[in-house]
């Protein structure tokens, strides 16, 4: 049996490599490492979530893990991979509202805000038990950071990228504070890939006619006819 | 002052002098190789500082005393700021040396000389590559010290010494802190020694360059020492590094063996994190002038996050 200190310590790490995972969401201009890095974000958590099972053994845990993995780490990215390379759009350097060197310090203050906020709602708790107070504090953090991204850039490509990091956030907060019944994250992952199957569609051709849109599915390679449209 | 200290002084200088061009040269060589060509030889550093010395000197008509005393002024800061950062000994501290406040204004002193001698020299590219430097220097102070601050609050001490030993008695490498910390000090050391994302160390004729372009107008034995104390100020940059994340092998009494397996354990470490470097540079392509600031924002957010976790946890 392995000692749950060493597991804590160890989950107390992967904690910083989701940190620096959402640094990088929100400041990162090449969308290929964009996605990479959302799904090394998504398989921190099913570590994180295996790690848990080994502490508590609720076997929720381990299915929570299995389904993140296939949906968040495999299916998801593998989407927003192939939808890039048809539309060929390599980099997102355009931003609303902030700069990224911005959005990095109002996420540290935000993070401040949270951890207060949480110490004052659960108090006693962040002493006694200190990894899950941090993983609470995590989980709300990663969220505003997933919203701050989804409203500082411009491409809907990274406006996706930052709600499903949104919804990581839900994941990690669900892991540590609350019983989120299975069947809740299991229909959260069937909505997130039917919204990452909307985007395919709606990236292409959001701001064009019914007519144009149709044109521009060929021109992407999206949608191949069999006969030749005359 | 015990004998063991003025041992620790002779032997600190000693070895960073040797050192220092090894570590450099072995960048290059890792940077050449991902990009498929063979490279200077590993110690070609070496024999490029030798042929400086026996060159002559030759200074603008327009420099001033400036000039003549800036590669001193360089090397003697950047020396004196070596003996803060023990390499493979950690001695009792005595009279300030190791105080972290007094390194970063030590390599500050160093880099407003250096800026004034390119200004001094009258030429163009002098003048931008100073203007560029300070400009940066203005940017990346607030985040140097705010890491610097991170470091002592997590080691409760503002000393070196202490926060070395006080690494090296924990002796744990993964905790969270400490990732978060030498993240931060990595990109530190890519500012202060003008490594590719935010400077190019290969060029000495594009318009980007900020650190070779003070250097343009130096020649011969000061060239020489400006090289040199450059790859000392790398040298040092990485044992803080080095010694701080991993600090297994570093020795706290003076034993010949004790200091030997801490030389051939931190010439291996070096080695190791040269070439990190060296991939981390050749796989980067170098920022805007304006986009560098990003770069900076990564390390001050980390090492508030740190500070906000010390504190308050």
């Amino acid at each position: 049996m392995i000692e749950s200190a060493f597991l804590a310590g160890l989950i107390k790490v992967l904690f910083v490599g989701i940190i620096i995972t959402a640094a990088y969401l929100i400041t990162a201009r090449n969308l290929m490492s964009l996605v990479s890095v959302y799904s090394l974000q998504s398989f921190t958590l099913v570590i994180i979530a295996l790690l848990l099972y080994l502490i508590e053994g609720s076997p929720v845990l381990l299915a929570i893990a299995a389904i993140t993995f296939a949906s968040k780490v495999l299916i998801i990215p593998y989407f927003i991979a192939t939808i890039q390379e048809k539309i060929r759009i390599k980099r997102d350097i355009q931003f609303h509202f902030l700069s990224p060197t911005s959005s990095l310090l109002l996420s540290m203050g935000l993070m401040l805000l949270v951890y207060i906020a949480l110490s004052q709602v659960m108090e006693g708790i962040a002493e006694r038990e200190n990894l899950f107070f941090f993983g609470s504090v995590l989980g709300i953090s990663l969220m505003l950071m997933g919203m701050m991204v989804t409203f500082s850039r411009k491409r809907a490509l990274t406006k996706v990228l930052g709600f499903l990091s949104m919804e990581n956030g839900v994941l990690l907060f669900g892991l540590f504070v609350t019983e989120l019944p299975f069947i809740i994250e299991f229909l959260i992952v069937i909505d997130l890939i039917i919204l990452v199957l909307l985007t395919t569609i709606l990236t292409v051709g959001l701001d064009s006619t019914l007519e144009d849109y149709h044109k521009r599915l060929h021109r992407f390679h999206l949608w191949e006819d069999t006969e030749e449209v005359a | 002052m015990s004998t063991d200290f003025i041992l620790y002084l002779l032997l600190n200088t000693a070895l960073v002098l040797l050192i220092a061009p090894l570590f450099s040269g072995l960048i290059k060589k890792v940077k050449a190789w991902t990009q498929g060509r063979q490279g200077p030889p590993l110690f070609q550093q070496y024999f490029v500082l030798v042929k400086l010395v026996k060159k002559e000197v030759i200074y603008s008509p327009n420099a001033s005393w400036v000039m003549r005393a800036a590669p001193l002024v360089n090397m003697a800061a950047i020396l004196v700021a070596a003996l803060f950062v023990p390499l493979v000994f950690v001695p009792e501290p005595v009279g300030g040396i190791g105080n972290i406040i007094l390194f970063m204004y030590l390599l500050a002193l160093a880099r407003f000389f250096m800026a004034l001698a390119g200004l001094d020299a009258g030429s163009s590219f002098g003048g931008m590559g100073s203007s560029r430097e300070m400009s940066f220097s203005a940017i990346i102070e607030p985040t140097t010290i705010i890491v610097f601050a991170a470091l002592a609050i997590v080691f409760k001490s503002l000393d070196i010494f202490a926060m070395f030993a006080g690494s090296l008695a924990t002796g744990t490498l993964a905790t969270p802190t400490l990732i978060l910390i030498g993240i931060s000090l990595f990109i530190i050391l890519v500012v202060e020694t003008s490594r590719i994302p935010v400077d190019n160390p290969e060029t000495h004729l594009e318009l980007t360059m900020v650190h070779e372009g003070m250097l343009l107008e130096q020649s011969g034995k000061n060239l020489a020492l400006m090289e040199l104390s450059a790859a000392v100020k790398l040298t040092i940059m990485m044992a803080l590094l080095i010694n701080l994340v991993i600090p297994a092998g570093l020795a706290l009494t003076l034993t010949t063996a004790g200091i030997l397996l801490a030389a051939l354990l931190f010439v291996l470490k070096g080695s190791v994190l040269a070439v990190i470097i060296g991939l981390f540079e050749a796989s980067m392509a170098k920022k805007r002038l304006f986009q560098v600031p990003s770069l900076f924002a990564m390390a001050f957010f980390f090492s508030t996050l740190i500070i906000i976790i010390e504190v308050l946890a």
